[in-house]
């Protein structure tokens, strides 16, 4: 079963420190639910396990391969996939080119499709004319085409309706259940924590709750109080 | 009017190495996303470079391959360049980058060949093709114009139905994203910079025995080569392609009318102004409301 550990992970963005010594652990079959406020340092977290930004110092394991020193390509070789913020589509792509492009040799066109249907009968429009759910499933179903064993998904729900995040949610789920660790951040934590199974909440670059999903979803004010700190108070 | 019409087909020549050059540019900026104005120097290496070899007494063909080698291997300089310091810059940075090193590049390319010192630059494809109008058409032009045709179809061809081709334009799209799904994208830019500067170092062999025969006025034959990727909008392959045969056959033509003859170099620009006010047309109406 994979497992995807982070330890004792520091980094800088212009010299200083965003994120500061965070453990995180992340096993195949399972959702790991990273929340936080906004500024909390989830995305960086999540793009310097991904390679976009170095990290100063720490480990990035992925079933006994260390990472943190290749790049971002070498990463995705190693079975790290990473789908960012902001539904990055090829847009002058079709949606099936948006998904021939990742196709790794062992992995097929109908994986993607059978994950999210919607796409078969959009395969031959732009990726940059589909909508923005559209463009999110596009996304993630070329993430999968790469055949990852840990796939970090960043803020997927931003800006699309309920329904659309409902079914990605649903979707994300079934990833997990064929056996890949999802790393998923997230803002509506809700959403995120009704699918997941360990919860991590990080505040000023540090994690403060690591624990059950379910035992925070059950404790709203608990879940406040993690995502203020002392404010809250 | 014959003798304009003479002087057009005269340059075909040119317009067919400004059109190859022209698809260059838009292939650079479209893969890579650099307005590159160092295309027609790095030509101008190769070029010198089949030169030099010729001069030392080696035979035209392979001296015509070591040169295209060499075209390609400053390419890959000036892409391992880039690709190292420039990756995350903007595109007026990277254009900023390119005009920079176009002034290194002939200052140390006119000390390398002995400044305005004459060199003898062979025909590499002599001869007269066939007679066109009682225009005699030369093998040079006609290989041009079909190289330009070929490159650009091959190109286009390239980029819509391999794997390699699908990888550049996910790469022109969104660097970051076509990395994260593990296309080699340093490896994927230095072969674009590479093949372009093989590309345009073959077509300048072809026309160079036409030009200035000094290193500084074939690396300038980039303002051309812009003038046609800016026909096609630095998106379009074929509509560059046509500018720059248009562009020649203008030039070509302009060489015959007397008093203007003189003049014939500014035509480039001429194009230059005239589409860069054609596509501001819109704004300037916006205004004027």
């Amino acid at each position: 079963m994979t497992t995807f550990s982070i330890g004792a992970l520091q980094v800088d963005r212009s010299g200083i420190p965003v994120i500061r010594g965070v453990d995180l652990e992340a096993r195949g079959g399972e959702i790991s639910v990273l929340l936080g406020s906004n500024g909390a340092g989830k995305t960086t977290f999540l793009e310097s396990l991904s390679g976009i930004i170095p990290v100063r110092s720490g480990f990035i394991n992925l079933d006994g391969v260390e990472l943190a020193k290749l790049r971002p390509g070498a990463r995705a070789k190693a079975g790290l996939s990473h789908v960012e913020q902001g539904r990055t589509v090829f847009p002058a792509m079709t949606t099936e080119e948006n998904l021939k492009v990742a196709l790794h040799p062992d992995a097929d066109l109908k994986e993607a499709y059978d994950l999210f249907p919607e796409l078969l009968q959009r395969r031959n429009v732009e990726a940059g004319m589909l909508s923005g759910g559209e463009q999110q499933m596009v996304v993630i179903a070329r993430s999968i085409v790469n055949r990852p064993r840990v796939i970090l998904i960043d803020e997927m729900s931003s800006g699309l309706a309920p329904v659309i995040v409902s079914r990605l949610m649903r979707a994300v789920r079934q990833l997990a259940d064929d056996g890949m660790a999802v790393v998923l951040v997230e803002q509506f934590a809700a959403l995120a924590l009704a699918i997941g199974n360990r919860a991590y909440v990080l505040r000023r670059g540090q994690i403060v709750y690591d624990g059950d999903c379910a035992a925070l979803a059950g404790d709203p004010a608990h879940l406040h109080r993690l995502y203020l700190g002392d404010a809250a108070a | 009017m014959d003798s304009l019409f003479t002087a057009a087909v005269a340059g075909l020549s040119a317009g067919g190495a400004y059109a190859i050059l022209g698809v260059c540019a838009i292939f650079t900026y479209r893969l890579v996303a650099v307005v590159n104005f160092t295309g027609a120097a790095i030509g101008a290496a190769g070029t010198f470079a089949m030169v030099a070899l010729f001069e030392l007494g080696m035979p035209l063909l392979p001296a015509v391959l070591f040169g295209v080698a060499a075209g390609a291997l400053a390419g890959l300089a000036i892409g391992l360049v880039m690709t190292t310091w420039f990756t995350g810059s903007n595109a007026s940075t990277k254009a900023a980058v390119t005009a920079a090193l176009l002034v290194g590049i002939i200052a140390v390319g006119l000390r390398l060949t002995g400044g305005q010192h004459p060199h003898y630059f062979p025909e590499i494809i002599p001869g007269s093709a066939f007679r066109l109008a009682g225009v005699e058409v030369t093998w040079a032009a006609v290989t041009t114009l079909v190289l330009s045709v070929a490159f650009t179809l091959l190109t286009e061809q390239f980029l819509a139905r391999t794997r390699t081709g699908l990888q550049l334009r996910a790469l022109s799209q969104r660097p970051m994203a076509a990395e994260l799904i593990g296309i080699r994208v340093r490896l994927l830019a230095l072969g674009v910079w590479a093949v372009t500067g093989g590309v345009t170092a073959f077509a300048l062999m072809i026309i160079a025995p036409l030009r200035s025969p000094d290193f500084a006025s074939l690396s300038l034959l980039v303002v051309p080569a812009l003038a046609a990727a800016l026909i096609g909008a630095f998106s379009s392959f074929r509509a560059a392609l046509i500018g720059g045969v248009m562009i020649g056959l203008i030039e070509g033509g302009v060489s015959a009318i007397g008093p203007v003859s003189q003049y014939r170099g500014a035509v480039p620009f001429l194009v230059i102004l005239a589409v860069l006010l054609w596509s501001q047309r819109g704004a300037r109406w916006d205004e004027a409301r």
